[in-house]
């Protein structure tokens, strides 16, 4: 049965971090009696373990609610879950145009943040209805008012019709779905056809191959028909479409405006992108949906077993996941410190994170990671270029004639009082100040033109902390940039150790160089011989630090009792040297490949 | 069926009071508290029982540790001492030390322990600086522990001290003065021990709570150098990581755990080793801590003797290669590494290898984990 256009309403709900999000949602499940209060278990929509834990949502999901309102007509709710991070913001951005309204959850103990604000930006430029919903009114700091205010004057949203709620007591849900009702307009769209179809998001299921989230925009799709990816060009079958409550139910087809799943039977999810326009397979002249963007990766590092023999189990966990995740790219690596390995192209730091995390758990895997890279174009004496993504691959100095690396148009939102420290915090990551915006008395829009390699330099991690967690951060590719820019190796007992060689920009390699020896010197352990550390550029030695040799180490008083307890202290001890990677005859622990990202910029 | 023990362990667990760096399981208590009796007597039934069952038929050794066995005075001791005697063949005893502390030697006490067949004295000096052993929480003086020597060599030939370096706030010089005064006493055997912050200590809270310093490990490894050179100097050996004695009075009982010895643990907290051709296992209180098949009963038997000035022999090496095939390979890393040395017939630590033993050990433990 086809859904009256006029009942259907597309919405996402959005938040800063830990401001109630999935709470909200659950309780919208709860209260359309989508999901028995029995079977419900927090936050539901966030399926992978990941997600749950880190209360962080990386896939899109969408779930379809009916609820009968108080006009006594029944509505059908399409809830579509988004990506929280900006590593997926194109992600987010499909998802975002797969719907007509959001709900904005605002906590009213903690007011408007940073996230609230990029997140209202993202829904307003892509045109949606917000209803601003103001959270937690249940405890004991909550201020409606003054949140009411915030509100209206950060993100000039009307804010009047503020819906207020609790999503743990549940007061408040219903005057929320009431809202989405009469504030979110109802999809628009041609039932007629052409069929287009948005995908907002595609994953691989070993049974039924592809399957594809889709938002219709006109037309309609049908079980059985074929359809074509108009960027891919792939042709493929409708084997089942249906929608999520939120288990799936199948249905012969699926009429303008309506969310739901197609299962295509298709064996590579890069065949079906985000952001892709499905029409039928035979439609002639059909115009793309706009805002569709190929996914490249930015951001790549070894990832190598610490033990050999996983080299095989970890290819094949990386084929699993790629099968899933067509952003994620990789290809086989060789490196003299730390044998064989991938190096792996992720979206950003925390796609990095997450992959390497199910990488470790889902597949048991032991990994170290080296220090992250962006990709370099290197343009050579002799003519061409080469994209370069680590450093090991570096041509030799004398075959280079320049050196082009990533720059990004960032956008820093921030409480005014905290635009100093962004300040000298970015330039020395060799940010040019662009511009700066007054949002509200609150909130300044900074502008920033910043080299990439920096900005994975831990940076994130650092703008939070020096504006005690008020900054967010977007940003978008730009352009590839000439820089001056060096390898710097860094030698363990004489000898260059590939893995911690890193590139640089030529003013800042003493300053690093010298940092990263010193880290160094803490994190590697004192060891039966003297271990210098240096950092060089070709024969230049920059820096140098020196690990003592170990002097004593022993357990003195070895009695009766005393031998169990020294068994079980040599039994820690090997485990201990289980977690550390021998490089030549030094013991290094793997925290030291990631040193890089710990030395201040 | 297991071999036959050849040391017995007695475990006294009380004090007078606790010592600051101290974590054996010992409580200090008053002299009179009736739970001591019940211990001894607790102890004298246990060390009947198993005379009777024939297990202490071939002891060669005795030892009896603490807590403080001197505390616990002469009238308790003299029941224990008495009915070890009636228990064991005390004519095949070689070697039978108690652990006294200066607080409680008395003239009495020694005399009887003497006649009631104890031949070797072990006091716990640590050191004979006031002020460090103000920092330790020693019940003592320097002058306490001077006097309890001289009153122990009324009647005791071999007695030996243990004493600790590397404290936070021991000078070298203080620790030099504490081995020249062993030395000129006449000390037959000393025990030098490097400080550890063992868990649940009082030092190890106030490490915690940032009020003593960590010990600093070049600093123990100078003040264990310093301690080699003076005594060794002073006509004793070195013939184990943390034992120095006199030619002829090594501890036959200490060297009884580091080479497959079996031994008897009787008491609270006391550690029983028993084995077969086959299989070692160490009991205590009840629970099994150690339960090591032939491999890696050989690799501790090897790594053991690593702890011993004389290491151990080619034929040993290769009787346990037959088990570990990985062996001789890793005695040449560690003889490559400067741990070990192979000369006269023999696998021997070095200084750094003494010094650095966790890594000797462990890479030997690592044949047979």
């Amino acid at each position: 049965m086809n859904i009256d256009r006029e009942h259907i309403r597309n919405f996402s709900i959005i938040a800063h971090i830990d401001h109630g999000k999935s709470t909200i949602s659950d309780r919208i499940l709860e209260l359309t009696g989508t999901v028995a209060a029995r079977d419900m278990k927090e936050q539901l929509l966030d399926s992978m373990d990941i997600e749950r834990e880190r209360g962080i949502t990386i896939k899109s999901q969408a779930v379809r609610v009916d609820y009968t309102a108080d006009d006594g007509e029944t509505y059908c709710f399409n809830l579509i879950d988004t990506p929280g991070h900006v590593d997926f913001t194109y992600e987010v951005s499909r998802s975002l145009a797969a719907c007509e309204g959001a709900v904005l959850v605002v906590d009213s103990t903690q007011g408007v943040e940073a996230q609230t604000v990029a997140n209202a930006m993202l829904a307003m430029n892509a045109n949606l209805e917000v209803i601003p919903l103001i959270n937690k009114i249940d405890l004991p700091a909550s201020d409606p008012e003054r949140t009411r205010e915030d509100i209206e004057e950060a993100l000039a949203l009307p804010a009047d019709d503020a819906v207020l709620a609790s999503g743990k007591t549940g007061e408040g849900i219903h005057e929320l779905l009431e809202a989405i009702v009469y504030a979110i307009p109802a999809p628009e769209g041609n039932e007629a056809g052409p069929l287009k179809a948005l995908i907002f998001d595609s994953y691989f299921d070993p049974y039924r191959g592809v399957v594809a989230l889709i938002r219709i925009v006109d037309g309609s799709i049908h079980k059985g028909e074929r359809i074509r990816m108009l960027a891919t060009g792939t042709i493929a079958l409708v084997e089942e479409v249906g929608t999520r409550r939120p288990n799936e139910v199948a249905s012969s087809e699926l009429g303008v405006g309506e969310v739901g799943y197609l299962v295509t039977g298709l064996k590579d999810v890069s065949q079906v992108k985000v952001g892709d326009t499905i029409t039928s397979a035979d439609a002639q002249n059909v115009e793309p949906l706009p805002g569709y963007r190929e996914v490249k990766p930015m951001v790549f590092t070894g990832l190598f077993p610490i033990d050999g023999d996983q080299y095989e189990p970890l290819k094949e966990a990386l084929e699993k996941l790629s099968l899933n995740d067509p952003a994620l790219v990789w290809e086989p690596e060789k490196s003299h410190a730390l044998g064989f390995g991938f190096r792996v192209g992720f979206l950003g730091l925390l796609h990095m994170e997450v992959i390497k995390e199910r990488l470790e758990r889902e597949f048991n895997l032991d990994l170290l990671a080296t220090a992250p890279s962006v990709e370099y174009h290197i343009f050579k004496r002799n003519g061409t270029m080469v994209s370069v993504h680590s450093p090991q691959e570096m041509p030799d100095p004398a075959e280079i004639d320049h050196i082009e690396e990533p720059y990004l148009k960032a956008k820093i939102l921030v409480p005014p009082d905290y635009v100093g420290a962004v300040m000298d915090l970015t330039i020395a990551r060799r940010g040019s100040f662009v511009g700066m915006n007054y949002l509200s008395p609150t909130t300044v829009e900074m502008l920033w033109d910043i080299p990439l390699s920096e900005l994975i330099m831990d940076y994130f991690d650092r703008l939070k902390s020096s504006t005690k967690g008020y900054a967010s951060l977007d940003y978008e590719f730009n352009e590839y940039r000439y820089a001056d820019l060096v390898k710097l190796d860094i030698l363990l007992s004489g000898k260059p150790v590939d893995a911690l060689s890193f590139i640089v920009h030529k003013d800042k390699a003493y300053e690093r160089g010298n940092q990263l020896a010193i880290k160094l010197k803490e994190i590697i352990p004192r060891q039966l011989f003297e271990v210098p550390i240096q950092a060089a550029i070709g024969n230049r030695v920059l820096a140098r630090t020196t690990v003592k040799a170990k002097r004593k180490d022993v357990l003195a008083k070895c009695y009766g009792g005393d031998i169990s307890r020294k068994r079980k202290l040599l039994e820690k001890q090997r485990e201990g040297k289980k977690r550390m990677k021998a490089i030549g005859n030094v013991e290094v622990p793997q925290e030291a490949f990631m040193a890089l990202l710990k030395v201040d910029g | 069926m297991h071999d036959p023990y050849k040391a017995l362990y007695l475990h006294i667990p009380f004090c007078v009071k606790r010592c600051f760096y101290c974590d054996f399981d010992s409580s200090a208590s008053s002299q009179d508290n009736p739970a001591i009796d019940e211990y001894i007597d607790e102890m004298c039934m246990e060390i009947r029982r198993n005379a009777k069952e024939g297990e202490l038929a071939q002891i060669e050794t005795i030892y009896i540790g603490g807590g403080t066995p001197s505390f616990i005075g002469s009238s308790r001791l003299t029941k224990l001492l008495y009915t070890i005697s009636v228990s064991v063949r005390l004519e095949n005893v070689r070697e039978f030390t108690m652990e006294a502390n200066p607080e409680s030697i008395n003239e009495s006490l020694i005399k009887d322990i003497w006649a009631l067949g104890v031949n070797r004295l072990s006091i716990g000096v640590q050191s004979f600086d006031d002020a460090v052993l103000k920092i330790l929480g020693r019940a003592h003086s320097s002058s306490d522990a001077k006097s309890a020597f001289a009153c122990a060599k009324q009647r005791f030939e071999n007695v030996s001290i243990d004493l600790m370096c590397g404290i936070p706030g021991q000078s070298i010089a203080s620790l030099e003065d504490s081995l020249n005064t062993a030395v000129s006493l006449g000390v037959k055997h000393v025990s030098m021990y490097p400080l550890t912050i063992e868990p649940h200590t009082l030092l190890n809270n106030m490490v915690l709570a940032g009020e003593f310093p960590e010990p600093d490990e070049d600093e123990q490894a100078l003040h264990m150098e310093c301690a080699e050179r003076i005594l060794t100097q002073s006509g004793f050996s070195r013939y184990e990581v943390a034992n120095y004695a006199v030619p002829g009075y090594e501890s036959i009982h200490n060297i009884a755990y580091w080479t497959g010895v079996p031994y008897l643990g009787l008491g609270r907290s006391a550690t029983t080793m028993t084995q077969n051709d086959e299989r070692r296992g160490r009991i205590r209180d009840g629970i099994v801590l150690d339960d090591l098949s032939k491999c890696q009963m050989l690799a501790e038997d090897i790594m053991l003797g690593m702890r011993l000035a004389k290491g151990v022999s080619e034929k040993s090496i290769q009787d346990a290669s037959a088990y570990l095939p990985k062996l001789p390979q890793t005695l040449d890393e560690l003889c490559e590494d400067g741990l070990a040395i192979h000369e006269e017939g023999r696998y021997r630590p070095t200084h750094k290898g003494w010094l650095c033993g966790n890594e000797l050990y462990g890479r030997i433990y690592d044949l047979a984990p």
